[in-house]
């Protein structure tokens, strides 16, 4: 029997699993592969009462534009610092929970924390700027209570260029932390117990453990996870900062994704904004592409 | 030399207990201080005195925010919007996993890398928000279920999870002659509790907590529900429901006390259905990501 004979009785006698595949290639081609084919109103001067077919084609005018703006530098600026900040200060703290949740003998205990520190996940983008906006208002909040006990002014966070990027930082540390241990956890729960025990025999104390067993052992999950949060380094937390930022702000609050919804969908650029979303779509596959490729060849793993 | 060692040990145990309590009270404070905040009196809230302890405690707030219509309407409107919702993700999850699970059909393989490939690879906002409007989504609940019904991260928990199947649980079945859609809902749906309770966990919240769709996809202030509403209370302070009410009401009452209480009010839902459902994304989650 051929190969080709060989598929189609395979399709035939399983005809019926096909079948559940349509209701997901029907999804997968509206709202997915439509909004993509949409991308190319980058290159055009869209009209909407035009649409794709008769607007005319511009080229690269849009991205043109978007590189000669004066917005540009200030937007990839803040962009980059905010993500790079959430990446050296946050990336690191799901890895430290995981490590000393490890350390934990008392299931109890370790169920305890767990729920509350995972909690924070699960509440709204829209409820967490409600919280801290209120915690820390310059006239009712307790932050401000504490400092001005402490003698010092009441600050109001949320106008300050100086501290807006820090709350954002803040904040979402806040939400994710807890959460994004969960991959370090279950990386460490499948390491051989008796590597533990071996080196305990050694004489190996806990802390030496840290370094020679379990930090070793999830080393390419570390990888892994370090290469997928780079590949979404242009993604700064738009929803985010879109609930948090005011005018004041945008001159450390403004990013790539604010701008393209500003642009988009209150000013009505639809093709400029849309060329604006390619830009950061396409720079953000590339770090994905090239930082799997790197990660087979430094730890043999990749993600797919 | 042995006793130093197990002191140090002891030190670095009582460091790791130290540590993971203070990130749960860091995880706990803001919401302590609101929960505290809308518990109390006007005058203790402008104080600012407010810390753990409810100052003067009062219920007026939490009474004000469940009778206010307003709220209640936006509450319906994502109860309803997260039931049908998650539902339906949960539905459409499941049956696509199940035939994705089996690689070595033919052409199995090319339909999961079209999956994987709208993870790192979209259309954006301009061109999703052009798609809505052709569709004639706008101001239509549909608009926030119909482009969320399959999350592909889930999806691909989900096919991890059958993937990780014994596979002489179907062979079996098969030899008794069942077909193979005969087999997914008499016999896989039932054993993959915890993979359906972690899917519709993450797809509840989703639907639940979602602002930015309704904000792009809705005007009419009918459909408005729970966070755009909270946005305009919480963010915004638009108190105009507030001014609405006569002032005798309003002794104990104050826009502060009534954002908090809103904020407290929100989060219940979660807040009970979390719990419930964690041993089993917990379970759900490491088995589903073995594969990663």
């Amino acid at each position: 029997m051929n190969r080709g004979n060989h598929w189609i009785s395979q399709i035939k006698r399983n005809y019926d699993l096909y079948l559940l595949l349509i209701p997901g290639l029907v999804f997968l081609a509206i709202f997915k592969y439509t909004p993509i084919y949409g991308l190319v109103i980058a290159f055009q001067d869209f009209n909407i009462f035009k649409g794709i077919g008769d607007s005319p084609w511009v080229g690269f005018k849009q991205f043109e534009r978007l590189f000669a703006s004066d917005e540009f530098g200030n937007i990839m600026t803040n962009t980059l610092l905010i993500s790079l900040y959430k990446i050296v200060i946050l990336f690191p703290i799901p890895i430290i929970i995981a490590i000393l949740l490890n350390e934990v003998g008392r299931m109890w205990f370790k169920r305890t924390i767990q729920t509350i520190i995972y909690l924070p996940h699960f509440l709204s983008w829209v409820i967490i700027a409600g919280l801290f906006v209120n915690i820390m208002s310059p006239q009712t909040g307790i932050v401000n209570g504490i400092i001005s006990y402490f003698g010092g002014e009441p600050i109001n966070f949320f106008m300050d260029n100086s501290f807006f990027r820090s709350i954002i930082v803040a904040t979402a540390g806040w939400k994710e932390a807890g959460w994004n241990a969960i991959i370090f956890i279950a990386a460490i729960a499948g390491l051989d117990p008796e590597l533990y025990e071996a080196s305990k025999l050694d004489g190996a104390s806990r802390i030496q453990q840290v370094f020679t067993i379990t930090l070793p052992g999830i080393a390419s999950t570390i990888v892994l996870m370090l290469i997928l949060r780079i590949g979404s380094v242009l993604e700064a937390g738009t929803e985010q900062i879109l609930l948090l930022y005011n005018p004041t702000v945008y001159e450390t609050g403004d990013v790539i994704g604010t701008y393209i919804y500003r642009m988009g969908l209150t000013s009505m650029e639809y093709s400029f904004s849309t060329a604006v979303g390619l830009f950061e779509s396409v720079i953000g596959f590339i770090l994905v592409i090239g930082g799997n490729a790197l990660a087979k060849r430094v730890t043999g793993k990749s993600i797919w | 030399m042995k006793i130093k060692q197990s002191l140090s040990e002891r030190v670095y145990i009582w460091l790791v207990y130290i540590i993971l309590i203070g990130s749960a009270i860091l995880c706990l404070f803001p919401f302590l201080n609101v929960l505290a905040k809308s518990l109390s009196s006007n005058w203790a809230i402008i104080s600012g005195k407010v810390g753990l302890m409810p100052i003067a405690f009062t219920m007026e707030n939490m009474i004000f925010v469940i009778r206010d219509q307003l709220f209640q309407k936006a509450f319906l409107v994502s109860i309803y919007v997260t039931v049908v919702g998650t539902l339906g993700s949960v539905l459409f999850t499941a049956v696509t996993a199940y035939p994705l699970s089996k690689k070595h059909l033919p052409g199995i393989k090319f339909i999961l890398l079209l999956y994987i490939f709208t993870m790192l690879f979209n259309g954006g906002l301009v061109p999703s928000y052009l798609l809505i409007k052709n569709l004639n989504l706008m101001d239509n609940l549909g608009s926030l279920i119909l482009p969320a019904l399959i999350n592909v991260f889930n999806m691909l928990l989900m096919k991890n999870y059958y993937e990780s199947l014994p596979e002489s649980l179907e062979e079996s079945a098969k030899l008794d002659g069942a077909s193979n859609l005969r087999i997914v809902f008499s016999i896989i749906i039932p054993i993959s509790a915890p993979v359906f309770a972690t899917i519709s966990l993450f797809y509840a919240v989703a639907y639940w907590s979602n602002w930015f769709s309704p904000m792009l996809y809705l005007n009419d202030p009918a459909l408005k529900p729970l966070q755009l509403y909270l946005r305009d209370i919480v963010l915004q302070a638009s108190d105009e429901n507030l001014l609405n009410q006569d002032i005798d009401s309003l002794l104990n009452l104050s826009p502060e006390g009534i954002r908090n209480a809103t904020i407290i009010v929100s989060t219940i839902p979660i807040l009970l259905v979390y719990p419930l459902l964690q041993k089993y994304f917990i379970k759900g989650i490491l088995i589903g990501s073995v594969k990663g």
